[in-house]
């Protein structure tokens, strides 16, 4: 099966007056045809960033792509003309972002912001995509959607605005959705009715979807596939279940320990369970980082992590992971 | 300290008149619409509930930052409803909070030891070189290190700077910490080291808190006891482990069942719930909950259920969840 995009050694550097940024260092990924692929990590670790690159939205003031290659469908991205982009954007790849009161324009009714981008892609008249912005609508469940094609942004609350999100990332059929941390800023009943609407969507139009978001929960429960980002660099990428059950990284089993879960007793003997900690902070991104990005706060360190950086290697068939010490660790975890 | 709770709070209420446009009549929104609760030395009650719930108005209302429309709060054993800012100063060091966003929150003109050492001078409690002894002790006990006292807020990462903001809230020695949202805007890993700090400081000082917060897996871990919150109301209250395994009311049985788990083998099995929250200034009528609820039956439309305890120590507001009545779960009626 074709890979419906393929990411080889994607940086993306920004240079400001402190130095250059070095957000995303070497990312590799791929994703298949109508597959969900989640991208995990905290602030600062590139996720995002690496999302604004393949839809080359880097603001060229501050950053660019500095080295890699990005394959949309048999098209290399990263050498396209400004027009050539503008017809992929919004037509084959979509964005959906966390705040979407500050993606939708306040002054253009929802009718018109949805109708818009199908104009723009599609030979059709204003009035035909009109009614396919109601369709949209209602493929959103939102109801009323005669009415709403009038209203503004302002009218609307949060949840429905991503709705709206939604529909225009969704109007022109996109081979790719990639949903930017697409609930966090919404409340949680919310959130699962959203979470819900994406998985429904992707299977009823085949969309493959790259779901970025810094919780675990919303990970296991929409990703078929995960990459873990840590200071611009791919540590780890398994499949789901695999990486829930098995993950090899210091860092991502770090992470799993360190949430707090709905699903499990915080108590141990009446008194409460402290949380593993993830030692330290993230590295500053303005320096070089000379051998594991991960190695200042990791418990396995050993002279070769500081020294060198580990190449993504493949223990298992689909898991692949980037340290050093994988003996070490999995024989601390048996 | 004299009572059995350091924080007693019965029947508050709190009102915002909204000032009505030229042709609109002035409204009401009803933030906080009678809520009772009551915390024990060294415990942590945790208010949960989605934005808009009114958690955040409780929390300014108790620091008497907001003045109750009506009610009674109870610091210590003293009733400070009435105290006007002049009578509630010598009691205002019993109370602390902890905001969402320490960085908003302290002083950017302040270096970090002024921040923590000017409470102290404030109340009387230190002057001079034993403020500079405490401060440095408050920095060891919160894990910042001496020299970081002549930095300034925006010096520190966002973890850092919520140990600063709780060295700060603990130098003058409350018995009650207000969390509000303590560890929402920091990255997983640096959450863990903050909700242990919460935890341990805690257990040592036998402080109160009431922790707010949307999230359920942090709630899970740090509380002893939950009330949830919705539209201004409390509609379930009772210890940690009961409200997860046994939730007897729809809201919380809803939100409880919205939240994503970290475990791709565990599939969410959702409680669906329909729309959104109605907005605090027209709730609906009888149970707010109704609209939403798949148990709804004709009599919640007109009835306001109140809380009533149903089993020792489990507080409910729901028609179909009588004193002493089954626990089993209901059966939807649409």
């Amino acid at each position: 099966m074709n890979n419906v995009l393929e990411i080889r050694d994607l940086a993306t550097h920004f240079f400001t007056r402190d130095g250059v940024v070095r957000a995303v260092n070497g990312m590799s990924l791929d994703l298949a045809p109508g597959e969900t692929l989640g991208i995990v990590g905290e602030s600062g670790c590139g996720k995002s960033v690496t999302a604004l690159s393949i839809l080359r939205l880097i603001p060229p003031e501050t950053g660019r792509i500095v080295s890699g290659s990005i394959c949309f469908d048999g098209r290399e991205l990263t050498t396209l003309s400004d027009e050539e982009m503008r017809g992929i954007r919004g037509h084959q790849i979509s964005m959906i972002f966390q705040e979407p009161m500050t993606s939708l324009n306040p002054v253009l009714t929802i009718g018109t912001q949805i109708a818009e981008n199908i104009v723009r892609h599609r030979n059709l008249s204003w009035s035909a995509a009109l009614d396919r912005a109601r369709e949209m609508l209602d493929l959103v469940k939102i109801s009323d959607s005669r009415r709403r094609l009038d209203e503004y942004p302002h009218q609307l609350s949060g949840g429905m605005r991503q709705r709206v999100m939604i529909a225009i990332a969704l109007s022109c059929n996109p081979r790719v959705l990639i949903a930017d941390e697409p609930t966090t800023a919404l409340d949680v009943t919310i959130q699962a009715q959203i979470l819900d609407l994406m998985l429904e969507l992707k299977e009823k139009l085949g969309t493959a979807i790259i779901m970025i978001t810094h919780d675990l929960g919303v990970i296991a429960q929409t990703a078929q596939r995960v990459v873990v980002m840590y200071a611009g660099h791919k540590v780890e990428e398994a499949p789901v279940d695999e990486l829930f059950a098995g993950a090899m990284h210091p860092y991502t089993r770090g992470l799993m320990r360190a949430i707090p879960r709905t699903d499990t007793d915080a108590e141990s003997g009446g008194r409460r369970r402290r949380l593993e900690e993830i030692p330290g902070i993230v590295p500053a991104l303005t320096r070089p980082i000379v051998g594991c990005p991960f190695s200042p706060r990791c418990a396995f360190v050993a002279a070769r992590c500081r020294a060198e950086r580990p190449p993504l290697e493949q223990p298992k068939a689909g898991h692949c992971v980037a340290c050093w010490e994988t003996r070490r660790v999995l024989e601390a975890a048996a | 300290m004299s009572g059995r709770f350091s924080l007693e709070v019965t029947d508050l209420v709190k009102h915002f008149p909204v000032r009505g446009g030229l042709l609109r009549r002035p409204r009401i929104v009803r933030a906080v619409d009678g809520v009772s609760f009551a915390i024990g030395r060294g415990e942590t009650l945790g208010l949960v509930g989605e934005s808009g719930c009114g958690k955040s108005t409780v929390s300014r209302v108790v620091l008497k930052l907001l003045e109750p429309t009506s009610g009674r709060i109870v610091l210590g054993g003293i009733d400070v409803t009435r105290f006007g800012p002049g009578a509630m100063w010598p009691h205002r060091r019993r109370i602390q909070i902890v905001f969402q966003d320490p960085y908003s929150s302290l002083n950017p003109r302040l270096s970090a030891g002024a921040i923590v050492g000017e409470p102290l001078e404030n109340f009387g409690i230190a002057a001079g070189k034993e403020t500079d002894e405490r401060v440095a002790r408050l920095f060891e006990r919160v894990g910042l290190r001496a020299e970081d006292k002549r930095k300034y807020p925006h010096e520190f990462s966002g973890g850092q700077r919520q140990r600063l903001g709780i060295a700060k809230a603990l130098s003058v020695n409350p018995d009650v910490i207000v969390a509000d949202e303590p560890v929402s805007a920091l990255d997983v890993s640096v959450r863990a080291q903050v909700l242990n700090l919460l935890i341990d400081l805690q257990d040592e000082y036998r402080l109160s808190y009431l922790f707010i917060s949307h999230d359920l897996a942090v709630m899970r871990h740090v509380s002893h006891r939950i009330a949830v919150m919705y539209l201004g109301r409390i509609v379930e209250l009772t210890d940690k482990r009961t409200l997860f395994s046994q939730p007897l009311h729809p809201y919380t049985e809803a939100l409880l069942s919205a939240a994503p788990v970290p475990d791709p083998a565990k599939k969410s099995r959702r409680v669906a719930v329909r729309g959104e929250v109605p907005s605090a200034e027209q709730p609906p009528s009888g149970c707010h909950f109704h609209p939403r609820c798949p148990y709804v039956l004709p009599a919640c439309r007109t009835t306001d259920p109140p809380l009533i305890e149903v089993a020792p120590g489990h507080h409910v507001a729901c028609l179909r969840r009588p004193a002493g009545g089954d626990p089993a779960p209901l059966t939807p009626t649409q």
